[in-house]
């Protein structure tokens, strides 16, 4: 750079200005400029679809070669996933709807009330830093800047762009992105006291409706001596697993008579310990306790979004790793209440007034996004004005 | 004026970085080797600058820096400051008043694409984004200067034409 002729440090000097004056006008927010970023998305909106047509099969090819394995890995992994979740989908739609009966109930609003709009992922962030992708449904759809993204697992991140019929949306990931959000965490209540066999009217308990408990019955079988009748050998249909509450043995499931009970070895076992062990155990459903509030920052593309301002209240119990993340609304808030944003992976305590950190694992997969909905959500404070 | 623009070094480099700039927000953000999105307009301002020197250079990446900014909605001439200066990093290849082969315009070119991807998070750190250093950079930078490298071939005649350069001849002095 020794030899750099005075009109070269000239023309450095000058584009040098001129980056930082067009920079400082863009950051302070400037009409001219908003104007010439959607003439300039107009104008390359046909190119870009025509590069996407062109290029399509050199993309598939690419992804032929790079993905494949791990798309049968997926697959595997999704299977194995969809076959765990479909006993607990049932149940958990049964939760929404009781959720939604009470939300309609006691007048508050839910996230079925909100509008929204669908929209498929047309275009990824072409920056290594920006987290940033574009939809294609904009304003001519009632699509607003800072209105809140999710998808089927949860929060996705906010529109900070918005064109006719395109937006770009800001992922969660991203490290300008930000939002309120709440922990919970389930919180299984205490044991109650082991009632009376009766109650002060004279009822017998099985007479007094109680509150709804969840009952899990554990067989632990008897050790199988080789040549003696195994449960599962037993032809007449009797139930091999024995998962029956105690004492409770199904009508006609045992006419061979090979109830332990009536064994012939039953004087020497006079507790019945000598058939399959059972034991029941009694517990409550567990409960969501709110445990603190704070602000998720996004930390970049490879960087678990963080959880800033968290004081963990010792009245409430601590933080722990699984808790999960919600967003917790408000007057000002961008983001209704209650969208779900992940679990909490790491909790980390900062001394001093820095509090507790939390990082936090996405629900939604932002790698592999394809269909948003664009919750059309305006925040109380501006929806009073 | 407006004759002399056209067919000038910017009637050319416009159209050109218009497609480059679709193909950037199409083709490479898909085609990802080790999950770094290649830089094609940084490479391609790298090219300039090789073939035309830092001046050219400079001002072909300031130019591709603002279209890229108008595109994908980056803080706008904050890509005109990394990419210009690719422009002049690989652009002083120049000083060595040397024959240019291709495998040293390639090394240019990506030394170039390097310095300006490492800017990129330089010139973000300056006007007030958070967190934007990570481990990640160290492949980032890399990957993109060998991309920017293997695409030299084609972007370095590309740029030669575009800032309506011909090709360097050299001629045995006469005894």
């Amino acid at each position: 750079m020794a030899n750099l002729a005075i009109g070269r440090r000239r023309l450095i000097a000058l584009l040098l200005l001129t980056s930082v004056l067009l920079l400082t006008l863009d950051l302070r927010g400037n009409v001219v400029f908003d104007r010439a970023r959607d003439g300039f998305a107009l104008v390359m909106s046909p190119f870009e679809t025509a590069a996407q047509v062109v290029t399509r099969p050199a993309v598939n090819a690419w992804r032929a070669i790079t993905e494949y394995d791990d798309l049968l890995d997926e697959l595997a992994r999704l299977q194995e996933q969809v076959d765990g979740q479909r006993g607990a989908e049932i149940a958990a739609r049964n939760a929404i709807i009781e959720h939604q009966r009470l939300l309609a109930l006691n007048d508050l609003e839910s996230l079925a009330d909100i509008p929204s709009v669908t929209a498929s992922i047309i275009g990824l962030s072409p920056s290594n830093l920006d987290q940033i992708v574009e939809i294609d449904r904009g304003g001519l759809q009632g699509i607003e800047t800072g209105m809140p993204v999710v998808n089927e697992a949860g929060l996705v991140g906010k529109v900070t762009q918005v064109f006719p019929n395109s937006s770009l949306v800001m992922l969660a990931t991203d490290t300008r992105y930000a939002v309120r959000v709440k922990v919970l965490s389930e919180q299984t209540p205490v044991e109650p006291t082991v009632p009376p066999d009766t109650v002060p009217s004279g009822l017998e308990v099985g007479d007094v409706t109680t509150t709804t408990t969840t009952t899990t019955t554990t067989t632990v079988p008897e050790p199988v001596v080789p040549g003696e009748d195994e449960p599962g050998d037993d032809p007449t249909g009797a139930d091999p697993t024995g998962a029956h509450p105690a004492g409770a043995d199904p009508a006609g499931d045992d006419p061979a008579g090979d109830d332990p009970a009536g064994d012939a070895d039953a004087p020497d076992d006079p507790f019945g310990l000598d058939g399959p062990i059972t034991v029941t155990t009694t517990t409550a459903p567990p409960v969501l306790v709110e445990r603190e509030t704070g602000a998720l920052r996004g930390q970049g593309q490879r960087r678990l979004p963080m959880v800033t301002f968290v004081s963990s209240s010792p009245t409430l119990g601590q933080i722990n790793v699984g808790d999960t993340v919600s967003t917790a609304g408000g007057r000002e808030s961008l983001a209704p209440p209650d969208i779900p944003v992940g679990v909490v992976r790491n909790v980390i305590s900062r001394p001093g007034s820095a509090g507790t950190e939390l990082e936090v694992e996405l629900s939604a997969d932002l790698n592999r996004l394809q269909f948003v909905r664009v919750l059309l959500f305006r925040p109380l404070a501006e929806v009073e004005s | 004026m407006i004759a002399a623009l056209v067919r000038g070094p910017l009637g050319r480099l416009v159209p050109v970085a218009v497609v480059l700039l679709a193909l950037q927000t199409t083709l490479f953000v898909d085609v990802q080797p080790f999950g770094v999105v290649l830089q094609l307009l940084t490479a391609f301002a790298a090219a300039a600058g090789v073939a035309g020197g830092p001046e050219r250079g400079m001002l072909a990446g300031f130019l591709l820096g603002l279209m890229f900014d108008l595109g994908t909605g980056a803080p706008l001439a904050s890509s005109s400051l990394t990419m210009g200066l690719a422009g002049l990093v690989a652009g002083s290849v120049t000083f060595l008043n040397i024959e240019l082969r291709w495998w040293l315009s390639a090394g240019f070119v990506a030394l170039g694409a390097a310095v300006g991807e490492f800017a990129v998070p330089v010139v973000r750190y300056v006007i007030g984004q958070e967190d934007v250093f990570s481990e990640h950079l160290y492949t980032i930078v890399p990957v993109v200067a060998v991309g920017a490298a293997l695409l030299s071939p084609l972007l370095v005649p590309l740029g030669r034409w575009c800032l309506l350069i011909g090709k360097v001849e050299w001629k045995v002095p006469n005894e």
